[in-house]
């Protein structure tokens, strides 16, 4: 049963929600010590909204949030130590909207530290296991979503979010569908930031119908946050069809790409050929230099967004001694994760005085030209298709050995379409080796509705 | 020698007089119990975002018109990143790149020569919470508290070329600013603060910046201080570094902070979670139509309609308590009177008690009086005088003194007669220059009635009874 039967069945009153939610609550336990896709589960918080669940569009239905969305009352860690026992006094909007239209929270899911990382291993507390090979890692960093996704069989959709990939890796990696949307799409107040001009809450679930259903729910413009958009909320469509639709195969994409995947991919792009789209061959000439221009504009945000953790106002403390530049020094020398701290100093020596034009300013510039990229090829099509990662789901041994750099060109597919703030979605296609490879569908600002028809059409 | 030159350039922080907060909705007003006036956004926790209050941007557009400067129409915010107890983020959300308005001036009358300071820029930033050093000043205090309250009033930042000359004009600059800002409605002195950073060096020393000086009269006297330190320094011959200096008003002494090797570094990156300020043709023309008299014409106008000598105008539009209390007492009585009044008695009295006319409680039913009093005989100018002294000091109507203290004006010739028989048996050396032909001693024997009879008598009238007495 999917989250819309489920809902349907749910208001009319077939489902007795009080005993559904005491056996999914056990289960959650036994999949959490086996997975570790949760940092938290809450269970009572649940049970409580329960007593008095809005009957909305996602009444009674099981909802997991990234870590990064602040909940009210509810510990949320971003998966850092600095943030171990903090419990933000709101909740985020998207949060606050789930609930309003009767969504039930059940726990938080696992992350890279503040989203630092592209497989869930920077994480605090837990490192989430592939449900497809557990010596394997879910990607990230919204790795517990797609691992939860992708493990219960139960009725749910999972809330992630992605600044560079971290939507798109988890769900290509778990072999769920995850959904990241025009940025400002859905407001980002209560997210945890990572990178504000790049940060976008989606969701991830088995089928885009779901993905379709909870989109509606967490769009729209918020007074609390200034960068979301005011365009309406269409009711997204949950039909499927791609007649007519026109995809462009972006050749940089393909590139660096090995044959197996690259071909599990092209299997899928005939495949949607086959049911009335057409297929032309694109080129996005400024692919090469959107990984810098990435990173260097995440960490630069990042750097500052980080600051206010200090061990002042909130979360991690220590005996005051010192002056406050020794103290603040000794809680975030505590606090902070090596990915953290190495993103904080790169971060910050890219906007000093002397290095911000050819790092910070420059990669401002850049960002425009690939956004005019992304603009140009719109012009000619619907949707731009290809791989949604480079590789299929790495065993933890393997990332071990990665430097910081190879590290991050696991991102080199999904960090152009993240700086253009377009919508963009990954549906699982195939298996390479047993594992799951994703196709990886992008549109032009706010055409949200073309991606949910293309992927209902291919995968339902 | 001649002294060096005296180089001073300002940073002034206005607090506005906004209902609400820079970027959330808490109340500007009420801030006395510490951390009430705060909510998850100025407060900073992980997830809030900002929201422009976009009240601000009107009234710091009508300062930059006042200022005369040119306007920039797309600016982002930027985030100015230190680490700081007070800083809820540890960034200031201001502009940087791309400030609102920039290459301005003020026109400022001083010692009766008109100068034009040049105003380099005027932004839109959040102020940081307020820091209360517990144990003594911020070098010896042991710890420190905050207070929120202030974290997220909206301030504009003012900031000139180096331009004044010396600690007096900076002092009269700040004067004419506050006058402005009052005129313009957009700054109240009772409820907000304004703050300035003063750069300072004389021709052959580094700069040095005093950071954070509150007040008016306390930039004039630290200013004071740093070019006295910096003479000191050039005659002994000292190295002179550029530093970072605190005024402490308790001692009238500034103490290094830090010395700058370099310009200090922010790390600036626009803030990704406010949407770029557009600032329309037609919000600046709305905003121009609608600015109220400014100082400037105000004291034109003076000068036209109430024919005042340009002194007069120029002292009553440096305060625009004073220029309304003046316009006020207008409905009574002659404008020129009024204004000597003003200008000349009651400043005395406030100039020697250092306080603003609001702080002396002198009121416009109060004031006019002095006017009545003298109309209807029952004082004399002179006595007058007194009671404007006595208004500041005592905080007492001039209606309350003349009852409390008996005060009557003689001028009846039966009343007189016996002090002025006193006053020519004591003084005959005076008599005798008086009927040789002496008229100065005329006016000394007067003075001499004066003073026996507390100032009381009508002068008019004493000097016809001693002449008549004389004959």
């Amino acid at each position: 049963m999917n989250a819309v039967e489920f809902i349907s069945k749910a208001r009319r009153g077939e489902i007795d929600l009080k005993r559904f939610y005491r056996q999914l609550f056990s289960k959650l336990h036994d999949i959490n010590d086996k997975y570790e896709c949760f940092i938290t589960i809450c269970r009572d918080e649940a049970l409580k909204q329960l007593k008095n669940l809005p009957r909305g569009r996602l009444y009674g239905l099981p909802v997991s949030v990234k870590d990064a969305l602040c909940t009210k009352g509810i510990k949320t860690t971003a998966g850092s130590r600095i943030l171990g026992d903090y419990t933000p006094p709101f909740d985020s909007t998207a949060v606050a909207r789930i609930k309003a239209e009767g969504g039930v929270i059940i726990g938080k899911t696992c992350m890279d530290e503040f989203g630092f990382g592209g497989f869930s291993t920077n994480c605090a507390y837990k490192v989430p296991k592939n449900p497809h090979d557990l010596e394997r890692s879910c990607g990230g960093s919204s790795g517990g979503a797609g691992c939860i996704t992708s493990v219960l069989d139960e009725p749910h959709i999972a809330i992630g979010e992605s600044t560079g990939g971290s939507i798109t890796s988890p769900a290509s990696f778990c072999g769920v569908c995850g959904f990241t949307p025009t940025y400002g799409r859905v407001s980002r107040y209560g997210l945890i930031d990572y990178a504000n001009s790049l940060d976008k809450i989606g969701p991830m679930a088995k089928t885009v119908r779901e993905i379709a259903l909870m989109l509606k729910v967490i769009s729209g413009h918020d007074l609390k946050d200034q960068t979301s958009r005011m365009e309406k909320v269409p009711d997204y469509a949950r039909t499927g069809s791609v007649k007519g639709l026109r995809i462009g195969i972006p050749r940089e994409y393909f590139k660096d790409v090995p044959d197996d995947i690259s071909n599990t991919v092209w299997k899928a792009v005939k495949e949607l050929e086959s049911m009335g789209a057409r297929v032309k061959n694109v080129s996005l000439k400024t692919t090469k230099y959107s990984l810098p221009a990435y990173y260097v504009t995440a960490m630069c945000e990042a750097s500052t967004n980080l600051a206010r953790l200090c061990g002042m106002r909130y979360s991690l403390e220590a005996p005051l001694k010192g002056n406050f530049n020794e103290y603040f020094s000794k809680i975030r020398s505590k606090g902070f994760g090596q990915e953290a701290k190495r993103r904080i100093i790169l971060g910050t020596y890219a906007r000093m005085s002397g290095y911000r034009d050819k790092y910070y300013l420059q990669a401002l510039k850049v960002r425009t030209l690939i956004i005019r990229d992304f603009k140009q090829a719109f012009k000619t099509c619907d949707l731009l298709a290809a791989p949604s990662m480079p590789v299929i789901a790495p065993r933890f041994d393997e990332i071990e050995k990665l430097s910081p750099l190879e590290n991050y060109l696991m991102d080199i597919l999904t960090v152009a379409p993240n700086l253009a703030g377009i919508p963009m979605l990954s549906v699982p296609c195939g298996k390479v080796n047993g594992l799951p490879v994703g196709l990886h569908l992008m549109a032009d600002h706010l055409e949200e509705q073309k991606l949910i028809n293309a992927g209902v059409a291919y995968h339902g | 020698m001649a002294e060096p030159k005296t180089i001073i350039g300002l940073e002034t922080h206005v607090q506005l007089n906004t209902n609400t907060k820079l970027f959330c909705n808490c109340p500007t007003t009420g801030l006395d119990k510490p951390n009430t006036r705060v909510c998850d956004v100025c407060l900073g926790f992980p997830g809030t975002k900002p929201r422009f209050n976009r009240m601000v941007l009107e009234k710091a557009v009508a300062v930059a018109l006042a200022l005369n400067c040119k306007f920039n129409k797309l600016m982002p915010w930027a985030r100015k990143s230190y680490f700081y107890p007070d800083m809820s983020k540890n960034y200031q959300i201001t502009q940087y790149d791309v400030p609102l308005a920039y290459n301005g001036y003020l026109m400022l009358d001083f010692e009766g020569r008109k100068k034009r300071i040049r105003i380099r820029r005027v932004h839109i930033e959040e102020d940081p919470a307020r820091i209360i050093h517990v144990g003594g000043s911020i070098m010896k205090a042991d710890y420190v508290q905050v207070d929120y309250n202030r974290s997220g009033i909206p301030l504009i930042e003012v900031v000139t070329e180096p331009d004044l000359s010396s600690p007096a004009e900076a002092r009269a600059y700040l004067n004419k600013l506050i006058s402005i800002l009052e005129h313009l409605g957009v700054y109240d002195a009772a409820n907000f603060v304004l703050r300035s950073d003063g750069n300072v060096n004389v021709a052959g020393t580094k700069r040095a910046e005093v950071k954070n000086i509150s007040g008016v009269k306390t930039v004039e006297k630290a200013m004071a201080y740093e070019v006295t330190r910096h003479r000191n320094l050039l005659r002994r011959g000292a190295a002179l570094k550029q530093e970072t200096r605190h005024y402490n008003p308790k001692t009238g002494l500034t103490h290094s902070l830090r010395v700058k090797e370099t310009e200090e570094e922010y790390g600036y990156i626009i803030d990704p979670d406010l949407s770029w300020i557009k600032l329309s043709n037609e919000l600046i023309s709305r905003v121009r139509k609608s600015l109220p008299e400014l100082p400037d014409e105000r004291a034109k106008r003076f000068i036209k309609d109430y024919k005042l000598n340009v002194e007069q105008a120029g002292t009553l539009i440096n305060d625009k308590s004073l220029a309304d209390f003046f316009e006020e007492c207008l409905k009574k009585h002659n404008p020129l009177l009024i204004a000597k009044w003003i200008v000349t008695e009651l400043m005395k009295s406030l100039n020697y008690h250092s306080i603003s006319l609001r702080e002396s409680g002198v009121t416009v039913k109060g004031f006019l009086e002095l006017f009545s009093l003298m109309d209807d005989g029952i004082i004399t100018s002179r006595m007058a005088k007194e009671l404007v002294k006595d208004y500041v000091d005592l905080k007492k109507t001039p209606k309350q003194l003349v009852r409390a203290k008996g005060l009557k004006r003689i001028s009846r010739a039966e009343d007189l007669l016996s002090t002025i028989k006193k006053v020519i048996k004591n003084n005959s050396s005076a008599v005798r220059d008086y009927k040789s032909g002496q008229g100065r001693a005329l006016h000394f024997l007067i003075g001499q009635v004066m003073k026996e009879t507390g100032g009381q008598a009508e002068p008019g009238k004493v000097r016809e009874l001693i002449k008549k007495s004389l004959k």
